[in-house]
């Protein structure tokens, strides 16, 4: 190829990222960066951290390194996508936008490795995610995914830690008789509520009759592919839960993945795509606000104007889009949530990634647990750290991941908690294994379960 | 361009490949070039070159089996720990290996009792003093960057931060160092009491930028949390006014912990960033002034820099209410330097020193640099030690740019040295500042220096080719450097970075 080729070629390749140039030249490589970064703390290489990823890029993009090269790929595909670096960052550097726009680059040019194309075609497709998460349900109800964890032999790792996420997505069976002490206890023996209410979005009920003055707040719950298909009782948790704060909850069946994994993998067309496909969808619905319940896909729903930001026909509605997102516990606080009942138990809990760097939402998740008379909440060491999820980095990354989950297992143990809450189901997932493997069964919940149980407790549910 | 050589230059024999790995393991040698392409700069990204190969070793014994093995094939090495330095410290030049210490970071031993800890080189500056917190301890030298920057490369520098006016730099606080000499030989130095028997071999240690071995354990001083603190900060609508203040309360007999001015070209930056400190941005320039120690008197003190500050025309002056403004108001200074790409695509941060009574005409004259040769200068600096920071800002994709930056830059150094100063406070000479020795060292007192180097490096092959201009101390000539060296000097090398080339061959 002529050398006028190579470099049309090459051009053509990182132009993605080459728009990207002056957000690239922010960082003035101070290094604060560095021990935000859990890469870096634990492999202590430049190129490991943000302030050499970002080297990385702004090398492609001036033709220093080939889009192609190894380095790039590695240190880039090494990234867990936390975005701690960004809290820290004096400049504001945008690096979960530049690093999608990498490893965009990356996939044309080296693709992407088996497990990852593998999960985002399941993830893309309706009805493979509908197939697998069933599949997956399936192993669990069956018993046969706890069988199974037993009898593997520990060198089928990726296999055994897969079972352990599935596993790990259960729920607990006993929060229904946790923590029942004084004068609520006489409560917990309360019917339980029709299927309907259980049921999720599909079945949420219609707004109460009895009409209050205030006009009620339209809201929508994203569903999300994982959140439906393994926790979908976290979504009817935050249906009843919303609907208790006096939302109207509305149905949107024709809504999609939010296309959080896509973008993170590098597949930008196919996140949009689900983005236009939601933004449709929402829309049509004509709600007030977007409540969404796990970290990952808020992050990404709030960043759907950058994502359509080329696209003259979406690129304003995306960004209006963006404006109605909430997670759900930044809306339940703007609500001021209503205190519930007591749930006498010890919770420690997590912050995802994706919500406290990258939403920056740190005190809502505390403040909604706060609603709860007599939980007790004990500080997580590290709790702003990545657990090492990810996506699917534990199966990835066996080995680093596994290092990085080790740390935050750890943590949690050091709390003597009865439960850890984390609003994000791959965090869920990921520290759920983590303990399973450790042979710890302490449940790991999302925060709104614990809400939501607070006021099941209550003698009359809370209406507006 | 110059690809046959360098490219020969940069590659790492295998045979030397093969026996380094098996000292340290195989993911603790990097030789692919793209992932070295990351080591080529330090926290000065004006500089760029590729090193040789990166070399991560545990411990002194792998230390020192590394340093052996590249002595015997007359390699030259540099240490680096975060790369957080600003003065080209850690560039691999002359070809050298990059012996990176980021992971050497246990605290080996805390002794409260006796108020020393003993650390290896890679630990980070604010994590040794988190670890002693608990024993109402801390260590007290804080570089503006001590969330990342390692106590190996404080060493080195014998790094300052803004309390280093009342505590003193790096070097009063270090009792003892176990150091590997360019030829793999492991000495200590200093005794562990801390108290000097004979030469002072630590004092001397301490600032040679790793020109005369590499340390790989620190005994360092914990100094008591003080008890009381109180922070002003002073806002004054013109420079010279707070100048004036500063040199007002240093004049008067004051000795504040910290004595600081940033301008309001900073404080913009900061007040943008997640350090906001809520600093008026309408502000010409704000001092923090801090006091510590025993809480009789500290109020007292207070008042009194505040009547200054007012005296010499402070439109305001307020003071840190409880630990957690305070704490914003530090962490917006400290992290003021990252918030400048927020201003400019490129940076270059200068480091002297001035006589505190002639800050107010020392700062006029570098604005006044800044205006002659069309740049943006903002200051950020330790005011009450008369150590100043002008960061020049520009785009070192606008080659005109790039070369006002250039006189510019050697303009403010002549200023501060005429008026009777220094051409570095706390960064170091490295690279940097290497040719602007001859503006305050005669030859013979360079070449007194080169002798001192050469007792610990008589090889030359540790960190070679800083410190000192090469014609003075041109003592090793290596396989390497059959060539011309790759930096011959600040503009060769911002000219090749603009170009593209690095001299190494990409």
């Amino acid at each position: 190829m002529s050398i006028a080729a190579t470099d049309a070629r090459r051009a053509e390749l990182t132009e993605v990222l080459a728009r990207e140039e002056e957000k690239l030249l922010a960082c003035v490589h101070c290094g604060f960066c560095l021990q935000a970064c859990p890469t870096y703390t634990r492999l202590g290489d430049e190129a490991d951290s943000p302030r050499g990823r970002l080297y990385l890029m702004r090398a492609v993009v001036e033709g220093r390194l080939e889009p192609d090269d190894d380095a790039f790929a590695t240190h880039l595909d090494r990234c867990l996508g936390c975005r701690a670096c960004e809290t820290v960052c004096p400049s504001g550097v945008e690096y979960g936008h530049l690093l999608e726009r990498a490893r965009a680059v990356i996939a044309r040019e080296s693709g992407v490795g088996f497990a990852t194309r593998a999960l985002l075609t399941v993830f893309g497709s309706r009805l493979l995610a509908r197939t697998a998460m069933g599949g997956g349900r399936a192993l669990i109800r069956t018993g046969l995914a706890p069988a199974l964890l037993r009898i593997l032999p520990r060198r089928l790792q990726r296999a055994r830690f897969a079972l352990a996420m599935l596993l790990a997505s259960r729920g607990w069976a006993g929060l229904r008789d946790a923590g029942i002490s004084g004068p609520c206890a006489a409560d917990a023996g309360r019917p339980e509520r029709s299927e309907a209410g259980r049921a999720g979005a599909a079945g949420s009920p219609a707004p109460s009759a009895d009409a209050s003055p205030a006009p009620r707040l339209r809201v929508a719950v994203l569903l999300g592919c994982v959140q439906q298909g393994l926790f979908a009782r976290v979504n009817a948790a935050t249906i009843r839960v919303l609907e208790a704060n006096g939302c109207d909850v509305v149905p949107v069946p024709d809504q999609r993945c939010c296309g959080a994994l896509h973008a993170h993998g590098g597949d930008l067309e196919r996140a949009r795509e689900l983005a236009r496909a939601n933004i449709d969808a929402f829309e049509r619905a004509g709600i007030d606000v977007v409540a969404v319940n796990a970290a990952g896909c808020g992050a990404a729903m709030k960043e759907y104007g950058a994502l359509l930001a080329g696209d003259p026909a979406y690129a304003e509605r995306a960004r209006a889009f963006a404006r109605r997102v909430r997670d759900v516990s930044e809306l339940l606080v703007e609500l001021g949530p209503r205190p519930g009942a007591p749930v006498q138990i010890r919770v420690t809990y997590d912050a995802p990634c994706h919500l406290h760097h990258a939403q920056r939402i740190t005190r809502a998740p505390l403040d909604v647990l706060a609603a709860i008379p007599g939980l007790e909440l004990v500080p997580l060491p590290g709790a702003d750290e990545c657990c090492g999820g990810a996506g699917i980095y534990g199966l990835t990354h066996p080995e680093l991941g596994g290092r990085i989950l080790e740390d935050k297992v750890a943590a949690v143990r050091s709390t003597r908690a009865d439960v850890v809450v984390t609003p994000n189901p791959g965090c869920m997932m990921q520290i759920g294994a983590g303990l399973l493997l450790a042979g710890d069964g302490r449940p790991v919940l999302h925060p709104i379960e614990l809400l939501d149980e607070s006021y099941r407790r209550l003698p009359t549910r809370p209406r507006d | 361009m110059t690809s046959s050589a360098t490219d020969h230059a940069t590659r790492l024999d295998p045979a030397l490949a093969a026996a380094l790995r098996r000292v340290v393991g195989d993911d603790a040698l990097i030789t692919d070039p793209g992932a070295l392409l990351v080591y080529e700069s330090d926290g000065l990204t004006a500089y760029r070159v590729r090193p040789r190969a990166v070399v991560a070793p545990r411990g002194t014994e792998q230390v020192a089996a590394v340093v052996r093995l590249l002595a015997e094939a007359g390699v030259p090495f540099v240490p680096r720990g975060a790369g957080t330095g600003l003065s080209g410290g850690a560039l691999a030049l002359e070809g050298a290996v990059v012996l990176s210490l980021a992971r050497m970071n246990r605290i080996l031993e805390l002794d409260p009792a006796n108020r020393r800890a003993r650390v290896e080189p890679g630990v980070v500056n604010a994590h040794l003093s988190r670890a002693a917190a608990p024993y109402g301890l801390y260590y007290a030298p804080d570089p503006s960057s001590q969330s990342a920057c390692t106590i190996g490369g404080n060493v080195a520098e014998n790094a300052g931060g803004p309390h280093c006016l009342k505590y003193g730099a790096t070097v009063n606080h270090i009792l003892g160092l176990t150091v590997v000499l360019p030829d793999g030989e492991v000495v200590e130095l200093g005794a562990g009491s801390g108290e000097l028997v004979g030469y002072d071999l630590v004092g001397l240690f301490v600032g040679s930028e790793g020109t005369f071995g590499v340390a790989t354990e620190i005994e360092v001083r914990l100094s008591p949390v003080p008890e009381a603190v109180e922070t002003l900060l002073a806002l004054f609508d013109d420079v010279d006014d707070a100048s004036r203040a500063v040199s007002a309360i240093i004049a008067e007999g004051m000795i504040p912990a910290a004595l600081e001015m940033i301008d309001r070209e900073t404080i913009r930056a900061v007040e943008e960033s997640v350090y906001a400190a809520g600093i008026p941005t309408d502000v010409a320039a704000a001092l923090v002034v801090e006091f510590d120690g025993p809480r009789a008197g500290l109020a007292a003190d207070a008042d009194r820099a505040a009547g200054i500050c007012r005296r010499e025309g402070a439109r305001e002056v307020q003071r840190a209410r409880d630990a957690a403004e305070r704490e914003r108001l530090w962490q917006g200074r400290k992290k003021a330097f990252g918030a400048m790409g927020r201003l400019a695509p490129d940076l270059l941060v200068q480091d002297a020193v001035v006589p505190r009574s002639r800050l107010p005409e020392v700062l006029r004259g570098i604005y006044d640099v800044a205006r002659r040769h069309g740049l943006r200068i903002s200051n950020v600096f330790h005011a009450g030690d008369g150590n100043l920071h002008p960061n020049i800002l520009f785009d070192r994709r606008d080659a005109d740019e790039v070369r006002r930056v250039e006189t510019a830059s050697r303009e403010i150094m002549k200023l501060c040295v005429e008026a009777g100063g220094s051409i570095t406070g706390e960064h170091g000479v490295g690279l940097d500042k290497r040719e602007y020795m001859p503006l305050i060292f005669g030859e013979a007192e360079m070449a007194a220096m080169c002798e001192v180097r050469r007792v610990f490096n008589p090889s030359g092959l540790a960190n070679p080719a800083k410190v000192l201009p090469l014609r003075v101390c041109r003592e090793w000539v290596g396989p390497a450097t059959a060539r011309e060296p790759v930096a011959a000097g600040r503009a060769a090398v911002v000219d090749a970075a603009t170009g593209g080339d690095d001299g190494v061959g990409a």
